[in-house]
């Protein structure tokens, strides 16, 4: 129970922490914070600014700008973004469906594609075949995203003229956003098979090593038998971890391949806000996502727990 | 069955060597290959670094001198010019310093850091341990790329910021494992009679666990480096590198949004994208045989006990 409490406060913390740099980041940071809050681009007047910056309570004390922060984002209200000419909350709704989407579908086949094959890997590591899958799957996991975006959207998009090479869709039924999809969503997967099959395989290897494995094979199992209904199980569970710690990472390739894409999710946002310096949108941009890893991680706790039945029992 | 069980458990070798047989796992084949490949890492990785350290042998011109804009590969320029007309094969060889300078001296602070917290809190334990694990995990949470482009994006930063900010944002799986091993490290027998005979904690941790930690520390270091380096290309891409600093990732962005993609330059955008991913490739493939190295002695350690 103790272990419960304790994973609860972590994750309160951690939540606390990400609440607070968000709130730090424009009032630390060197320049006029109202200029910071607002984003560098924008010009305005210096009666203008007094008024924002009474608006934004920014000459009331640090304590008094938190809470009030504070209460801002419980109603949801993440600032206005003057290069948009949208509150950012409303900006990030519309964006942050596809990038959830987009993430999900290239996670999921990922996550199944690395696991299998790295599970077949681990099992017969020496053989030409798996060797050369896993020199693969090493040299995919150093690229960059964005390069291996890059080549993808060159050779099959441009050279070979396979797939479109721009947005979610042209006309929205799912065949035509499914045809969109393609190119960046393999990438994606690739990448984040890239991950669990390294895991899943030195996991398999050190898993096979063990006695039960040896028991199985005494009783006169089949390899497939072994390794699907004994082995497989027990060297899956690494696999929850990683994903939970990837989610960040998984996202963060995400936001490259969708500028590459140029889909209109997060990632081109960002982009956007980067180079117009729009200072509203990447806060409200970094809250989102340090929120969605942390649910994420909390998922994946508690996916832990059904998995793993050492977990729920008292040690 | 149990004098069986005994005869496995006193002969492991030898239960090795039947579970080898009897599950067609060849593990010394396996080890040979591992081998294989630390050591083509580190050769190719020495390379790299020879190109890092003397660019002048190997360079053509300088990077900043000037040619014809957007030419295409000749005898004159192996990989044409770029934008501004500087020489493509020049740049690439005066990248490699940045590139791998940045991915080592932020994988340095990590270390460092980690290695200090992962010591501490394994040493001392209880409370200290609680708390720093604690923060440990709550920095682990936190999402380290958008992270690093708000900072960016603030910042403006030049590329001693970028380390700094790589470097300390990155430390938190170095201090676990430190804190692990050391964990272990502080309940045998030298350590033990370390204490006994009154040597501070400090001394201790400085001449009796830290060079049992650095087995563990090297490959770590290495894939520290090596995500530091896809960390710099990922933020130069997105335009928060440093431009006066020309790294590899600089080159690739610029490659994307000067006009060499829709050119269709393809000797302007492939060589450093080549370039980051071999070197990258093989300093974190020296580093998983350096970590394959350390199992081993791990368990050549239990086997003999």
């Amino acid at each position: 129970m103790s272990e419960v409490i304790k994973k609860t406060l972590r994750y309160a913390a951690s939540f606390f922490l990400i609440v607070t740099l968000n709130f730090a980041f424009p009032r630390l940071m060197p320049g006029d914070p109202v200029k910071n809050l607002i984003g560098e681009d924008v010009y305005v007047s210096e009666t203008v600014m007094e008024e924002l910056r009474a608006e934004m309570g920014l000459n009331m004390p640090l304590y008094n700008q938190f809470t009030a922060y504070i209460g801002d984002l419980l109603r949801f209200d993440l600032g206005y973004s003057y290069h948009l000419h949208s509150p950012v909350a409303e900006v990030l709704r519309e964006r942050i469906g596809w990038t959830i989407l987009f993430v999900g579908v290239s996670v999921l086949l990922g996550t199944v594609l690395g696991t299998l094959l790295g599970a077949y890997s681990g099992w017969k590591p020496e053989t030409k075949a798996n060797r050369l899958v896993c020199y693969g799957f090493i040299a995919l996991s150093c690229t960059p995203p964005y390069f291996l975006a890059l080549l993808f959207l060159e050779i099959f998009a441009f050279k070979l003229g396979l797939f479109p090479f721009k947005g979610f869709y042209d006309i929205p039924t799912p065949e035509n956003i499914m045809y969109h999809m393609f190119l960046p969503v393999t990438v994606m997967t690739l990448f984040s098979a890239s991950r669990n099959f390294l895991i899943m395989r030195g996991s398999v290897i050190q898993e096979k090593g063990q006695l039960y494995a040896l028991y199985a094979r005494a009783k006169g199992l089949y390899d497939t038998a072994i390794l699907f209904r004994h082995v497989m199980k027990n060297a899956s569970l690494p696999i929850i971890t990683l994903l939970a710690l990837d989610v960040g990472f998984l996202f963060s390739g995400a936001l490259f391949t969708e500028i590459v894409f140029s889909l209109n999710g997060m990632g081109t946002l960002i982009y956007d806000a980067i180079i117009g310096k729009d200072y509203p949108v990447l806060q409200g941009s970094f809250l989102v996502i340090a929120l969605a890893v942390l649910l994420a991680n909390m998922l994946a706790d508690l996916l832990y727990a059904v998995a793993d039945p050492r977990v729920r029992r008292p040690a | 069955m149990m004098q069986e069980e005994a005869y496995i458990r006193e002969r492991p070798r030898k239960w090795k060597d039947f579970l080898a047989h009897n599950l067609n796992l060849d593990i010394r084949k396996y080890k040979r290959n591992l081998k294989k490949l630390n050591r083509g890492g580190l050769f190719l990785f020495t390379f790299f670094l020879i190109l890092a350290l003397f660019p002048s042998l190997f360079a053509p011109y300088s990077p900043t001198e000037r040619f014809i804009p957007y030419e295409a590969p000749s005898t004159a320029h192996l990989l044409g010019t770029n934008d501004i007309g500087n020489d493509i094969l020049s740049e690439l060889v005066y990248g490699a310093r940045i590139s791998l300078m940045v991915g080592f001296a932020s994988a340095s602070i990590s270390t460092l850091i980690g290695l200090m917290i992962g010591l501490f809190s394994g040493y001392f334990r209880g409370t200290p341990d609680e708390l720093l694990m604690g923060f440990t995990d709550v920095v682990l949470i936190i999402p380290k790329i958008p992270l690093i482009i708000i900072l960016g994006a603030f910042l403006h930063p030049s590329i001693w910021i970028l380390i700094l900010v790589l470097g300390l944002l990155s430390w938190e799986s170095i201090a676990r494992v430190v804190r692990s091993k050391t964990l272990q490290i502080r309940e045998t027998g030298y350590v033990k009679s370390a204490r006994c005979m009154g040597f501070s904690s400090f001394h201790i941790m400085v001449s009796d666990i830290f060079p049992n930690l650095i087995h563990v520390l090297l490959p770590k270091f290495m894939l520290a480096t090596a995500s530091a380096m896809i960390s710099e290309a990922s933020l130069s891409f997105l335009g928060l590198g440093d431009i006066s600093m020309k790294s590899w990732g600089i080159m690739l962005s610029f490659a994307f949004s000067r006009g060499g993609f829709i050119r269709d330059m393809w000797w302007w955008y492939l060589p450093p994208g080549i370039c980051i991913t071999l070197c990258v490739m093989f300093i974190a493939l020296m580093g998983f045989g350096f970590e394959g190295r350390e199992k081993e002695n791990g368990k050549r350690g239990v086997d003999s006990e």
